[in-house]
């Protein structure tokens, strides 16, 4: 068990690799992280470079997860779209729903067209229901596995847990 | 000493069990001509993430995993070399294969004649690091880069000549992914 549910939930689906980047939607799911053993945790330096070594740690055979906020999409795309989309590799990325319109300024013009830019490159997502870690990580990693490609939860706030 | 001449110098130095991963374009497909091999994972896009999916095999694999970078890839991920430096996986070795340009798309000058590579991986934390460029040496440069302690990094000049370009490598990247991650369940 480590300090987040939606973790363990992804651990149970038998993710054993974790690299991404804090984002304070995200602080719970990352105090997990801190948990983890230092060869399934990758602390990234910004989300292209999470996802790239989730390919890799993919390519190894061991089912890798990707979390960001969701300003990294735009980091990610290019390595979502000449790796993991061409290779086929599944990929389940926890990523926070940030850019209401009471949200800061930074966060509006990524955030608000998130899930337009997702459908655009056929990336499945759904939003995560409190309490419902379980079923959430259930369906992001069979989303992910069945098409064999990235595909998003969607973290707003008071989601994290 | 070419890159393709490299390339072909280094795949023989390494054990079968070793896993490569070639970074996209021409050092994927002359990696391919020069001596093709189950556990090497072939790039075709995503620039500047040779390290970085060398380290999320290396984190989760016990086998040496062998990087073939170039220095305009290595330069547009930095970040790469920062995570391999700050994670440590001993069994990551790093060769960039130093041209000074960007001979795929035409040979425009990158800026790996100004900034020292090696000095960089070095301040990034990789055990070992060292810049060869001198072609009369590269071959000890290479025996004693795979005989460092990891991660270790070495950035091997070779002549910005054109090679003889090869092909691209005759899979669908599906079928690549597919054949290493085959490769490495056995």
């Amino acid at each position: 068990m480590t300090a987040s549910r939606r973790l363990d939930a992804l651990l149970a689906e038998g993710v054993g690799f974790v690299a991404g980047v804090p984002c304070s939607y995200l602080k719970t799911f990352f105090a997990g992280c801190a948990g983890l053993p230092e060869s399934a945790f990758l602390p990234a330096v910004r989300e292209d470079h999470a996802v790239a070594a989730c390919a890799g740690a993919w390519l190894g055979g061991t089912r890798a997860a990707a979390v960001m906020q969701n300003s990294g999409l735009g980091y990610c795309l290019e390595v979502l779209a000449s790796l993991h989309l061409i290779y086929g590799m599944p990929l389940p990325m926890v990523v926070s729903d940030r850019g209401d319109p009471n949200d800061f300024e930074e966060h509006r013009v990524l955030g608000q067209r998130a899930r337009s830019l997702l459908d655009l490159f056929d990336i499945p997502w759904a939003e995560a229901r409190p309490g419902a870690e379980a079923a959430d990580a259930g369906w992001l990693v069979a989303a992910a596995e069945k098409a064999r490609r990235p595909a998003v939860l969607l973290i707003g706030k008071g989601a994290d847990s | 000493m070419t890159r393709a001449e490299a390339v072909a110098r280094v795949l023989p130095l390494l054990a079968d069990e070793d896993i490569v991963v070639a970074a996209d374009g021409a050092i994927s497909r002359e990696a391919y001509r020069a001596m093709d091999r189950p556990r090497t994972f072939y790039m075709v896009g995503s620039m500047g993430q040779v390290a970085s999916i060398a380290l999320g095999l290396a984190m989760t694999r016990m086998e040496r995993v062998v990087a073939l970078d170039g220095d305009g890839n290595l330069l547009m991920g930095l970040g790469g070399l920062a995570l391999v430096g700050g994670m440590r996986p001993p069994n990551l070795y790093h060769l960039v294969l130093d041209n000074g340009c960007y001979a795929t798309t035409g040979g425009q000058p990158a800026l790996s004649r100004e900034v020292d590579l090696a000095a960089v991986a070095a301040g990034a934390g990789y055990a070992w690091a060292r810049r060869c460029f001198s072609a009369e040496h590269a071959g000890e440069a290479l025996d004693a880069w795979l005989a460092a302690p990891g991660p270790a990094f070495l950035d091997l000049a070779v002549d910005a000549s054109a090679d003889d370009p090869a092909p691209r490598v005759p899979m669908t990247p599906e079928e690549m992914a597919d054949r290493l991650r085959a490769a490495l369940a056995t």
